[in-house]
């Protein structure tokens, strides 16, 4: 009997350790010891991506043809063909066959990512069926429930899905930024741009994480996607400072306004007035500093619209 | 060979590592719990970090010495730390309860310890003895269902869905639940119940150093077995 115990036991620890192994922070750093001693590669993820269920990581592609505000299907059509085009010819064919494609033409991708969401009640439903397959996101989304975020769906699938959650979670951050609107009238101009520049007060290289929009104090400020109000709060360098978290990792914030007509907590639509800018703050004049956050970090918002606008040497900048 | 015999030849083998594997599986299932509570708590802790950072962004921008600290952790990096905070508070956990557990040595008579060192808990209480073992519970459940949702969504998947992968799998995940908890969640419990007990015959000489033993550990682990509760949606395997 005891050696019966003993057998299943040892099932049972075999169970565990597998768990611990492929989901925990911990075990990713015995895999990558592991690999480091024995000379082998490892699919170890890096530490913080244990806490988005591997959903995050998601880097701008480098080459984004600029395009105007996209409808949310289009965009997430968009945000696949973006993600797809850094795949090997042969993982691109798996997912384009299994979904009867020819081809990762955004056009075609968003259909087909259109009529998934459908199916599934959400567009992360969509998107991880598009990835994962089918019956892949029908049983995360039985275990998680409709309308779940891509981190509670990815939670249900066991590891040998990791890459394909990747895939997905870069579509839907990308879909999200390419569906973002502008906060500020087209007229506005660039008074500075993103990038590195050379600090006014603090010297040295810096990278300005935003864009600095010069627009007259009181010009009302749209939220560019419908979000969550992460932040609203005040201070001597950022003036009065909104940052709204738009979902699948995709950020935005508004610096120097002159008065926030929302409040933290608060549920934001497209378009909404949320502020007045202003020129609060470490400024040297009536502007908005305006900045997109994906999880790899700040990128030029200006890659995600089609129409440039201009740029000025004078106006209101960031100090 | 007959496959009885390869059974019992493996049985036996089993036993003889028995003093191996079980300390591992238990440390094993109590991280796997302390990742899924973090989990769950990093989502808070993400409220908290935007919170403070706009109250000490608000009290540096005052002085022109602290002002660049400002931008020390800027909007971009608010996840990142809030992560990085909730990997530091499971190492933290893993290091209180889960790494003792590899020093787990199983004796014949292990229920009528448990229930001697439960009886001296209620007698003389220490913080430690009341939080570790309570903690320790909370998530090594929290291990034992992140387990049982894997092994379900490997199973399910690996037989390509339908009615009868869905029920096999379902059926599998309640078994590992229950034989996660009643072969190793229970005996982590008595093992961090019995460190817990030995600090505390120690060091807790009077009332106060009582209530002070183990009190900084129990700022760590209470929270997340708040969390760990919410990571153990033992329901959802019978819906």
């Amino acid at each position: 009997m005891r050696r019966v115990r003993s057998l299943l036991d040892l099932a049972l620890a075999g169970l565990a350790l597998w768990a611990a192994w492929y989901h925990t922070p911990a075990g990713a750093l015995v895999r990558v010891v592991s690999a480091h001693v024995f000379g082998t590669r490892t699919t170890a993820r890096p530490l913080l991506a244990y806490y988005s269920a591997g959903t995050e990581g998601a880097q701008a592609p480098e080459v984004i043809v600029p395009r105007p505000p996209l409808a949310p299907a289009a965009a997430l059509g968009a945000g696949a063909s973006a993600a797809m085009s850094r795949l090997a010819p042969a993982e691109r064919e798996r997912i384009l066959a299994r979904n009867h494609l020819r081809s990762a033409a955004p056009e075609g991708l968003s259909d087909v990512v259109a009529h998934l969401s459908s199916v599934h009640g959400s567009r992360e439903g969509g998107v991880l069926a598009f990835f994962c397959g089918g019956e892949a996101a029908r049983f995360a989304v039985e275990r998680a429930g409709r309308g779940a975020r891509l981190e509670d769906l990815a939670r249900e699938l066991p590891p040998s899905y990791e890459r394909s959650i990747s895939l997905a979670g870069e579509t839907l951050t990308l879909g999200t930024a390419y569906a973002l609107a502008w906060p500020v009238p087209p007229w506005a101009h660039v008074t500075s741009p993103f990038g590195m520049r050379e600090h006014p007060v603090l010297g040295g290289q810096r990278l300005h994480a935003g864009v600095d929009l010069g627009v007259p104090v009181g010009t009302e400020i749209h939220a560019v996607a419908p979000g969550i109000v992460r932040r609203a709060s005040e201070d001597s360098v950022s003036g009065l400072a909104l940052v709204i978290d738009h979902g699948s990792g995709v950020s935005t914030v508004y610096f120097h306004n002159e008065q926030l007509l929302v409040q933290k907590g608060d549920h934001v639509a497209q378009g909404q007035i949320v502020s007045r800018s202003g020129n609060t703050g470490r400024s040297t004049g009536p502007h908005l500093h305006y900045q997109l956050d994906l999880p790899s970090g700040p990128v030029d918002p200006l890659r995600f619209r089609a129409a440039r606008p201009q740029t000025a040497e004078r106006g209101g900048r960031d100090l | 060979m007959r496959f009885a015999d390869v059974t019992r030849g493996a049985a036996r083998l089993a036993d003889r590592l028995r003093f191996l594997f079980l300390p591992i599986a238990l440390c094993a299932l109590v991280a796997v719990g302390a990742h899924a509570a973090a989990e769950v708590a990093s989502e808070r802790i993400l409220s908290l970090v935007d919170a403070l950072d706009a109250a000490l962004d608000s009290f540096f921008s005052r002085f022109a010495l602290t002002t660049p600290l400002v931008d020390w952790i800027g909007p971009a990096q608010r996840i990142g730390f809030a992560r990085a905070l909730a990997l530091v508070w499971e190492l933290c956990a893993d290091a209180l309860i889960a790494l003792p557990l590899l020093g787990y040595d199983e004796r014949a008579d292990e229920v009528k310890r448990f229930r001697a060192l439960c009886e001296k808990a209620w007698k003389r209480p220490t913080t430690l003895r009341v939080v570790r073992p309570i903690a320790t519970a909370v998530i090594a459940l929290a291990g034992a269902c992140s387990t049982a949702r894997l092994l379900q969504g490997s199973v399910h998947l690996a037989l390509h869905g339908g009615a009868f992968a869905g029920f096999l799998a379902r059926g599998l995940a309640v078994v590992a639940v229950c034989a996660l908890v009643a072969s190793l969640a229970w005996r982590a419990v008595v093992h961090a119940l019995l460190r817990a007990d030995r600090t505390s015959d120690r060091r807790a000489r009077s009332w106060r150093s009582a209530l002070a033993l183990g009190a900084p550990s129990a700022v760590v682990l209470l929270p997340l077995a708040i969390a760990g509760l919410r990571a153990a949606p033992l329901l959802s395997f019978l819906r």
